[in-house]
């Protein structure tokens, strides 16, 4: 699989799938997508190059902690959840927002977007997580 | 700030604070115990803002806030004399405790993680003695629990504080629940779990006094006290807890844990004393655990062993006073247990610090290596002796005046008792303070008199810094202060305490001198039977060891350590022949799991299995998608070889997201593609490292077998999905249309599928993505505990 085709072909996808990702993400409340989605399409292009260039060469320059992605996403969805009740709300109300701003025009603000991101952390950090220790042990 | 706030505040503070102490470490570094103890101070003065009214008026502040209203139980605060008084001990001692702990704690330790623990266990033992709700009380009750446990097993390398730290919560906490079994039996009988309702109505005390479920309601609420405060069988975990850091246990179980059964016993006193299963129960085991805690302590060698079982025994003492009780006076011993758990708390908590430098400075803590060091520790040699002695019931120290109101409201009990009982009670009572006596001139005499042993501890020993010094030094002050103005703890703190039990104002007279009276008579024949005993006391420690080489069996340590290797013995059993490790055998498991739910009560409930409207109109395109599913769903199933099979697995996954296009449901079709490419990665992954054949020889019985699961559970769910409509369950409307209404409506998305994820169902979501993270770390756990092996 570490062709020099797949090897360059990984390397253009890379940022390209990624911000795809991100823009799953972002859309996800009008547009099909959403955090888990966008999350899961971000593993599978880490994978991927954890696959093409090998787990050990790829941690010597990119070795992020994935651990604390997911505890940082699961942090993010509870307090999403938690914030409602600090305005007198029930536990996870939402709240929608339309705001203006110079260059995108009308953009919707959803608190349930803070939420989605949440779970876009949770399932990047611990999918790639798992992954990383089955890769490792396997070495 | 009024006093429910006040108070509300001195519980939820330090959890708070405890929550920040990382952040604090990092601009104090190893000056964070003062930030702890910055903080136990403000709890201090919190309660103390509260407590003019309680003291002087006998106010009793009171308030909630709903916390679960559908259940009936409410964020509750009683706060009484008593509560204040223990408030203010675990604060106060709080204070001195961290204090200390700055000099005692080496600055290589964690000591984020020690004052956290310090702090979570300070902040639950507050919250509970204010709680005025009897499951609020259990939650923070384990809380206390949880954190002494998490005290106790500190050093976590050491296998014994790790024994140590199992054996008092599986005690504790089981203590708890059978706590909790008698809280909601109260819950049951009043209707309510609000104590503030039951203390404040005595015609709900009577109905429960002459309820049938009174006996076991008590029974099971005395349980958990009693574990909690080491009484009766229970009492094997306060020795074990020693490994703790000294001044942990000097917080622990000299101030506050144990003092919580006790504290229990002092608020149910109202609703269950003045009956025969009150004395019986708890007279009666605090007797025994008296006497036979006492007795034990004469073969401990060390030091911090004398003082889990002398902190056994006086915790007897109190249990036993709080026992006394007859119809007519419900209460005793009431004044005399109050006013010596105050006591109590100061001369044990000065004798553990004192411990603590000792083994601090000398480096061990076996009395037959110590003795002579009072000479290179002149200071610490007073303050030992003014708390020892105080123990010992010597005048004018606060001992003395506990140790003789424990003997006249031993004598006013056996009086009313009559009989044999007007000896006994106060012979027991006299034989409990004859070993208290002997043990604690063996802790000074041990320590600081006799002979400098100078082969076991060569080097020179000097006085503690002064942030261990001071700590002791003002408790031993006031142990003498209380001594010698009894009025000033009696009228401030030990007449509202009292006054919270009794639930009427109670006015005590407590002098130094009264005259040659019955139990002055007592304290002096304690004294001359003390110092006969003490000339034997090394004769009495060698006949204990003798016995218990002889007989290891009379212990309750032997029972409860099999009781424990048992338990792990039969876990491994069972686990071992019920995961076996064989996939196969799961995998028949789960599926004939599924044909027990499924098949079978289709089969039993199904009037058609075949609906009658069945639509036969497949486009020709999704016909030929199906066919190809069907063809890579056989191929998976019987290709040889494993790489192919995966190949045609995931051909079937694709497959199945273009069906789902087909159907007009972008998200999971998105979704589906994914989860497919990155478990044919995983798995690709994964079988590089195995051989390319299947090596097994499937016999046709097997393959006859697993064929026929197969094909039911393809049958039952076929079946299933052409009846999720119509036929064997109900026909239901379709549910999307209340979300295509509503998705803009209320949550402001287009997109229902995610609006379902983030906003209706955001509940379920988040326990999903809860369960993601647990199932990251189990892998991780699995991988990591497999290659340590």
């Amino acid at each position: 699989m570490t062709t020099i085709i797949t090897k360059t072909i990984t390397k253009i996808c890379i940022p390209l799938v990624i911000l795809f990702s991100i823009s799953l993400l972002l859309a996800g409340h009008n547009n099909p997508g959403g955090g888990f989605i966008g999350g899961v399409m971000f593993v599978s292009v880490i994978a991927l190059a954890y696959v093409v260039f090998g787990l050990r060469y790829i941690k010597t320059f990119f070795n992020p902690d994935w651990a604390k992605w997911f505890g940082f996403g699961l942090t993010l969805a509870s307090l999403t959840a938690f914030s409602a009740m600090m305005f007198g709300h029930n536990f996870f109300r939402s709240a929608v927002e339309f705001v203006h701003l110079p260059l995108f025009g009308e953009i919707e603000l959803v608190s349930a977007g803070l939420f989605d991101i949440g779970v876009y952390f949770v399932v990047i950090g611990s999918l790639l997580f798992i992954f990383k220790n089955v890769g490792d042990d396997n070495e | 700030m009024d006093s429910f706030n006040a108070i509300t505040a001195a519980i939820f503070l330090p959890f708070i604070f405890a929550g920040l102490v990382p952040v604090m470490e990092k601009l104090l570094k190893q000056r964070i115990g003062w930030f702890a103890v910055a903080t136990a101070l403000a709890c201090f003065i919190l309660i103390g803002m509260a407590a003019p009214g309680v003291i002087e008026e006998g106010h009793i502040v009171q308030g909630s806030i709903p916390w679960i209203p559908s259940a009936g139980v409410d964020f509750t605060i009683y706060a009484d004399g008593l509560a204040m008084m223990i408030g203010f001990i675990a604060s106060g001692i709080g204070v001195l405790i961290m204090s200390y702990s700055n000099g005692y704690m080496s600055k290589t330790e964690d000591l984020k993680r020690y004052y956290q623990y310090l702090l979570l266990f300070m902040g639950s033992m507050i919250g509970m003695v204010f709680s005025g709700n009897t499951i609020q009380l259990f939650i923070f009750w384990e809380l206390t629990s949880i954190t002494s446990f998490m005290l106790i097993g500190y050093w976590r390398h050491k296998p014994e504080s790790i024994y140590g730290a199992t054996k008092s919560l599986l005690l504790t906490a089981s203590g708890g629940l059978a706590m909790l079994a008698g809280f909601l039996l109260l819950g049951n009988i009043t209707g309510s779990f609000d104590l503030t309702a039951i203390l404040n109505d005595p015609q709900v005390i009577n109905a429960i006094k002459e309820h049938e479920l009174f006996l076991i309601t008590l029974i099971l609420i005395f349980i958990g006290a009693a574990a909690k405060s080491a009484q009766g069988p229970f009492y094997i975990w306060l020795p074990n807890a020693m490994e703790a850091p000294t001044p942990v246990s000097a917080f622990l179980h000299s101030a506050t844990m144990v003092k919580a059964g006790i504290y229990l016993i002092a608020r149910i006193h109202p609703i269950f004393s003045g009956t025969e299963a009150w004395f019986i129960l708890v007279s009666g085991t605090g007797i025994i655990t008296m006497l036979v805690a006492g007795f034990l302590a004469f073969r401990q060698t060390d030091i911090k062993g004398i003082l889990a079982y002398s902190t056994i025994s006086q915790l007897a003492y109190l249990m036993t006073m709080y026992g006394y009780t007859t119809y007519h006076e419900p209460g005793i011993g009431v004044a005399a247990a109050t006013f010596h758990l105050l006591n109590h708390a100061t001369f044990k908590a000065c004798l553990f610090l004192v411990a603590g430098i000792v083994a601090h400075e000398a480096a061990t803590r076996d009395i037959r290596k110590l003795g002579g060091l009072r000479r290179e520790m002149p200071i610490t040699f007073i303050i030992a002796c003014i708390a020892g002695l105080s123990m010992a019931g010597i005048p004018p120290l606060n001992g003395f005046l506990s140790k003789e109101m424990f003997y006249e409201s031993s004598l006013e009990m056996g009086a009313s008792l009559g009989g044999i009982f007007t000896f006994l009670i106060p012979a027991f009572a006299v034989l409990g303070g004859v070993f208290t006596f002997a043990y604690s001139i063996k802790l000074i005499d041990g320590i600081f008199l006799g002979e400098r042993d100078k082969e076991a501890i060569p080097h020179h020993i000097h006085e503690p810094p002064m942030t261990m010094l001071i700590p002791p030094a003002f408790l031993a002050f006031l142990i003498i202060l209380f001594g010698v103005i009894p009025s000033l703890p009696t009228h401030y703190i030990i007449e509202p305490a009292v006054s919270g039990i009794l639930l009427e104002t109670a006015h005590l007279h407590v002098k130094l001198w009264h005259g040659f009276t019955a139990s002055l008579m007592m304290t002096i024949v304690t004294f001359i039977l003390g110092i006969l005993i003490y000339t034997k006391y090394d004769r009495i420690a060698a006949w204990q060891d003798n016995f218990n080489m002889k007989k290891p069996w009379i212990s309750i340590n032997y029972y409860y350590d099999r009781a424990v290797d048992s338990a792990k013995g039969n876990a491994f059993r069972f686990s071992s022949r019920s995961q076996t490790g064989s996939i196969k055998l799961y995998m028949s498991a789960m599926l004939l799991l599924m044909i027990a739910l499924i098949a079978i009560p289709a089969a039993i409930l199904a009037t058609n299995i075949v609906p009658s409207q069945l639509n036969f109109d497949i486009p020709p395109y999704e016909a030929i998608l199906l066919l190809l599913l069907i063809v890579a769903a056989l191929s998976a199933a019987i290709l040889p070889k494993y790489l192919p099979a995966i190949i045609a697995l995931s051909t079937l996954g694709y497959g199945v997201s273009l069906l789902f296009i087909y159907l007009k449901a972008p998200d999971l079709a998105l979704t589906q593609v994914l989860v497919e490419t990155l478990s044919t990665i995983i798995f690709l992954l994964a079988i590089t490292k195995i051989p390319q054949k299947y090596k097994e020889k499937i016999s046709f019985s097997v393959l006859t077998r697993d064929i026929l699961i197969a094909i039911t559970i393809a049958a039952s769910v076929f079946v299933l999905l052409l009846n999720a409509t119509q036929g064997i369950v109900d026909p239901f409307a379709s549910l999307s249309h209340y979300f295509i209404d509503n998705s803009l409506l209320l949550a402001g998305g287009h997109n229902i599928v995610n609006v379902i994820i983030v906003d209706f169902r955001s509940y379920d979501t988040l326990g999903e993505i809860a369960v993601m993270c647990l199932a990251a770390l189990g892998v991780y756990n699995l991988i990591h505990s497999r290659s340590e092996e």
